[in-house]
């Protein structure tokens, strides 16, 4: 009977597949996982948790100046003004770029990143030619993403080593005077949130 | 401990080529896997630092093979057996059952 | 053993599991202060980076109390102490050859540290 699939039956599954098959299976016959728990949290990150929110606090931050001053004082507070908090952003901080600071985020020793605000991390943030470069040579890290920081610039690189996540704020684009936050937030991109990347400008979403 | 996890500084890991979109889980057993943190911590009782500390008695060389759920896999199945929620012979008997009926 | 049901995911998503303590354990460095960090190779698991070992740096903004990785990760207790993040001059970590501009900020806990006086 022809029907459609999406997975080929000739190709036995990797090992990898099959040892989390063989660890679900064992905790579910012990009662200790509720599939539909394991479901919920799954599709809050893939769905639901994103840059979006990190863009929201931007945007704000941006628009609002004592907003700006509690984000200054109390990160993780003003943030979850918002309705961000939570796993893997207990703790926040925010480091603002200027036109003499560049920050840049990262996780040397495994992959802290802020969840609440930014989501789960791209795999590059977490795979080893990032977190093995980036401390020792910020700028030729920022050359690969195509973002060039004048060398009379300072780059402050936040290594996370502890609970603390934190969150770039980047600079404002020129050109947006009298942009309400919802039109700001457009501009806002995951990368300029993590130091690897710039705002979008007006022309590049016109 | 001195382990492959402690990356900083490293040279010769290659280029990051960050591509210009991706999935946020790219296998359904990666979405599996990150979803079992919070409960298998709760079942077994480990924080994140014995989880932490799972991942870095990884293998070296497969530390920096494997793709970074797998790294989470190998430290749920280490502490799983370390906590005594299930054993060794357990995960193998159901892996070795899996892989014959495959 | 306890089962994280689909009743408590949404609470654990949003509340998280804070790593802050109450714990009034007084600070050995204030914001300013120059610190060296210790030398220190343990077997067990630690959140002082290799790359940041018997460097000098600067205290740059104290976080609280929080608890200790080193001891958490290994059953030996909360062992309650301060966290700070500390700024590293680049060249301080890697020699003349980095950028004379650019620092490297760590979060450290105090036992990792000694007062530079």
């Amino acid at each position: 009977m022809p029907h459609d699939h999406n997975h080929s039956h000739t190709e036995p599954p990797s090992d990898v597949v099959l040892r989390v098959k063989a660890l679900e299976s064992l905790l579910l016959e012990k009662d200790l996982i509720d599939p539909e728990a394991l479901d919920l949290i799954a599709d809050a990150f893939e769905h639901k948790i994103g840059p979006r929110n990190g863009a929201r606090v931007v945007a704000k931050a941006w628009t609002d100046p004592e907003y700006l001053e509690r984000l200054r004082t109390d990160a993780t507070a003003a943030i979850a003004e918002l309705g961000f908090s939570g796993l893997q952003g207990e703790h926040m901080a925010v480091v603002e770029n200027t036109s003499t600071v560049h920050n840049m985020t990262v996780c040397t020793l495994c992959s802290c990143y802020p969840w609440p605000t930014l989501g789960l991390p791209p795999v590059w943030y977490k795979s080893a030619p990032y977190r093995s470069r980036v401390v020792v040579d910020p700028r030729s890290v920022l050359a690969e993403f195509d973002v060039s920081v004048p060398d009379d610039k300072e780059i402050r690189v936040w290594d996370s080593s502890a609970e603390l996540r934190y969150l770039v704020l980047p600079e404002r684009p020129e050109g947006t005077e009298g942009w309400t936050e919802d039109q700001l937030i457009d501009l806002v991109t995951r990368d300029s949130m993590i130091g690897t990347g710039f705002p979008k400008t007006p022309t590049d979403i016109q | 401990m001195n382990g492959i996890h402690d990356l900083g500084g490293m040279h010769g890991m290659g280029p990051i080529a960050p591509p210009a979109e991706e999935p946020v889980f790219k296998f359904d057993w990666e979405r599996k896997v990150f979803a079992l943190f919070c409960p298998a911590a709760l079942a077994a009782g480990f924080n994140v630092d014995e989880f932490r500390h799972a991942i870095e008695q990884m293998d070296p060389a497969h530390y920096l093979e494997s793709s970074y759920y797998e790294h989470w896999l190998a430290s749920f199945e280490t502490l799983m057996v370390e906590k005594g929620v299930l054993t060794q012979e357990e995960l193998d008997a159901r892996y070795d059952e899996l892989k014959g009926a495959a | 053993m306890p089962v994280l049901t689909k009743e408590m995911a949404p609470a654990i998503i949003a509340g998280g599991i804070p790593a802050n303590m109450d714990d009034d354990v007084a600070a050995s460095f204030k914001p300013g202060d120059k610190v060296l960090t210790r030398n220190i190779n343990p077997v067990t698991h630690t959140r002082l980076p290799r790359y940041a070992r018997g460097k000098e740096g600067t205290i740059h903004m104290c976080h609280g109390v929080f608890h200790t990785p080193d001891t958490i990760a290994h059953g030996k207790g909360h062992h309650p102490q301060q966290l700070y993040s500390v700024a590293f001059e680049a060249r301080e970590l890697w020699g003349d050859d980095a950028s004379g501009r650019d620092k490297i900020y760590i979060d450290l806990w105090d036992d990792y540290m000694t007062k530079v006086t």
